[in-house]
């Protein structure tokens, strides 16, 4: 390991004549999905959460194989955006099945959502709760609020979400407006190491919604929350029951009939999606070799910037090791995925491979250089 | 896909089986589906939100074509905007009139319409008397330099390609485009679940005729209970007109209907009090 990232040395045959055979058929680099592992994830957090309605963070990765397999499976979608719409629509998704996210939206924006079928909609302060209010006969609101932790890896209280002790005054407004806030959403943040900041936030709004009900007339009643179960970056096997348990506790306390959401992403693809690289060239430079690969920072590997993830590598070759840095494609200096990293001798041709690459990387893909994308492959692919 | 789901609310919805699927797919303005169900016979839907029904179609489009050219008694040419089905244009020919505009903004509506809901049209787009214009309809009133004795709205909700039917321009132009004693009538939503829809259309029209008021029928796959239809017009006699010479225009018609009636014409005009509450601003 080297900055935290976990490096695998070689792989059994069977393992790496597989990846060989990806890149002999399909070229390279590679983003490879594999629906089994999305599957399987879909089914864990279900089953460790089934009173939860999951709604697929689609600005995840929003590619129409992964949310046609979720959608086959019966999930839910949560888009922020006209053109996530666009893209279910084209997958002929229901709006019904949809929640609108982003807390910040033109009025177009709300139109567009409105026309797609999605009729749920996220607000953090009042400017936002006007916006809606031409539609309010047709919208169910629901009121973002913000819990910082400290422990996620990316905290997304910063940006969005009102203060806890302004919320009830938010709801008094709604309802003055004709506007009905049907419940609260939060999202402690992603990436989390454990899930206590879920449990405070469940039990705060918990509280907070029984105390505001008491004095609107129609009560709330949904409870959204969130994201933020964890990708395993360290392949240190995560156990999703183990992490959920204690907020399937918490969510055991509230009323029976309150609705419960989720936004799960990177949970759901990360492990789904592998990446392949090519070594293309190299060069010694200081007492170190430098590799360069033909995806980098620019391209599938933007999550290292953009998400702040350390992807897992693995090189196929085994042997004795020294440092090395493994760089992009691109002509800028910062586009460098691991330094000083102790690798085998790798030869131009070598394949390097990303694991837990589902979330954040090619939906952050840049256009820098005109490279080509990654090409995304499916493997077991029946369809 | 084996269930539509309406997304008109966030909190209610309808929800029809689909038992035989025809069309779905996206045109150059809206989502547009087809599809038949068991009770309801072969419905169509904008952009998620039902539009009509084999079922129920008669209420809507008998109540929006019969009840402004029964009033009127003479009218020779009628203007329909939207109404890419083919259904109120059907029912306007059933009257002795000259000529019918029909003001379509998606022709793949009419062209898919006609293919996969052949009956609501039963060969109006054929007729001698049918003049079909592809074009958005406030553009068309705002342009023409034609009269007409009754204009027809039949539109989408106020999102969408429909929104500027719903804009206080299109009742300006609309009103400039009515020969004298015309009578316009539009669709405007299910006021039970959409009060500010109908508050909104009283606001604009009411400074462009001196008699702008709502009739109502109750159309079932409008979920809601009563439709609202807007009527306008500056002649107030035309409300008024006496049920003797309504059955006159009716019989002489000789035409067949299955909820318009001459007694059922003069009742749509009462209003329930909610909507009235609404309309005078005390809800």
């Amino acid at each position: 390991m080297a900055n935290g990232r976990r490096v695998i040395i070689g792989a059994p045959p069977q393992e790496a004549k597989a990846y060989l055979e990806l890149v002999a058929e399909h070229g390279s680099p590679l983003l490879v999905f594999d629906r089994e592992i999305l599957e399987r994830q879909y089914q864990l957090l279900s089953d460790t959460l089934p009173d939860v309605e999951l709604y697929y963070a689609v600005k995840a990765h929003p590619n129409e194989h992964i949310v046609r397999a979720l959608d086959e499976l019966g999930c839910g979608f949560d888009v922020a955006s006209a053109g996530e719409m666009d893209m279910l629509m084209d997958l002929k998704i229901s709006g019904r099945r949809t929640i609108h996210t982003h807390p910040i939206k033109k009025d177009r924006e709300i139109r567009d959502a409105l026309r797609f079928g999605a009729t749920t909609f996220v607000v953090d302060n009042l400017d936002e709760l006007e916006k809606l209010v031409p539609y309010r006969d047709r919208v169910g609101i629901l009121l973002r609020v913000s819990f910082s932790s400290e422990d996620a890896a990316v905290d997304l209280s910063r940006k969005f979400g009102c203060d806890v002790r302004d919320a009830a005054g938010i709801v008094m407004v709604a309802g003055k407006l004709g506007l009905h806030i049907k419940g609260l959403s939060f999202h402690v943040g992603s990436q989390c190491e454990n899930s206590a900041k879920h449990v405070e936030a469940i039990e705060q709004c918990h509280q907070l919604m029984e105390e505001i009900s008491k004095s609107v007339p129609v009560p709330m009643s949904t409870l959204d929350i969130g994201g933020g179960f964890p990708a395993d970056y360290q392949l240190a096997g995560i156990d999703i029951s183990s992490f959920c348990a204690p907020i399937r506790k918490a969510l055991g306390r509230l009323p029976r009939d309150w609705h419960l959401l989720a936004e799960p992403g990177r949970f759901l693809v990360a492990p789904s999606v592998t990446s392949i690289t090519t070594v293309t060239g190299r060069s010694e430079r200081h007492g170190t070799c430098w590799y360069y690969l033909d995806d980098g920072v620019y391209g599938s590997y933007s999550g290292q910037i953009f998400d702040h993830a350390i992807y897992p590598l693995q090189v196929l070759k085994d042997g004795t090791t020294r440092p090395s840095i493994l760089a992009g494609p691109t002509c800028d200096s910062i586009d460098v995925i691991a330094e000083d990293i102790q690798l085998p001798e790798l030869e131009i041709g070598d394949l390097v491979i990303g694991h837990q690459m589902g979330a954040y990387t090619a939906a952050t893909k840049t256009r820098f250089n005109l490279l080509p994308d990654a090409r995304f492959v499916c493997r077991y692919d029946n369809s | 896909m084996k269930h539509f789901k309406e997304t008109l609310y966030d909190a209610v919805c309808q929800e029809f089986r689909i038992d035989k699927l025809y069309f779905e797919n996206r045109t150059k303005h809206q989502h547009l589906m087809i599809f038949h169900n068991a009770r309801l016979g072969r419905v169509m839907t904008l952009d998620g939100i039902v539009q009509t029904t084999e079922a129920d179609e008669f209420i809507y489009h008998e109540m929006l074509a019969h009840v402004p050219l029964f009033s009127h008694g003479r009218a020779q040419r009628v203007l329909i905007i939207g109404g890419g089905d083919g259904a109120m244009l059907r029912e306007v020919l059933r009257h002795p009139v000259e000529q019918v505009t029909l003001v379509e903004i998606d022709k793949a509506v009419i062209d898919i319409a006609k293919k996969h809901l052949p009956d609501h049209s039963a060969g109006a787009f054929e007729d001698a008397r049918t003049n079909l214009t592809i074009a958005d309809g406030l553009e068309y009133v705002s342009d023409t330099d034609e009269k007409f004795d009754v204009i027809i709205c039949d539109s989408t909700d106020p999102i969408g390609p429909g929104e500027v039917l719903f804009s206080e321009e299109f009742y300006t132009q609309a009103k400039r485009c009515l020969a004298p004693g015309g009578i316009l009538v539009t669709q405007n939503g299910v006021p039970f679940f959409q009060l500010d829809e109908l508050k909104v259309t009283a606001r604009r029209m009411a400074p462009h005729f001196v008699d702008a008021t709502f009739y109502c029928a109750p159309v079932p796959t409008y979920y809601g209970g009563f439709m609202a239809f807007s009527w306008g017009t500056d002649d107030t006699r035309l409300r008024q007109t006496d049920m003797a010479t309504l059955h006159g225009r009716y019989d002489e018609a000789g035409i067949k209907t299955r909820y318009y009636n001459p007694e059922i014409h003069r009742a749509s005009f009462a209003l329930p009090q909610y909507i009235l509450d609404a309309l005078s601003g005390t809800s």
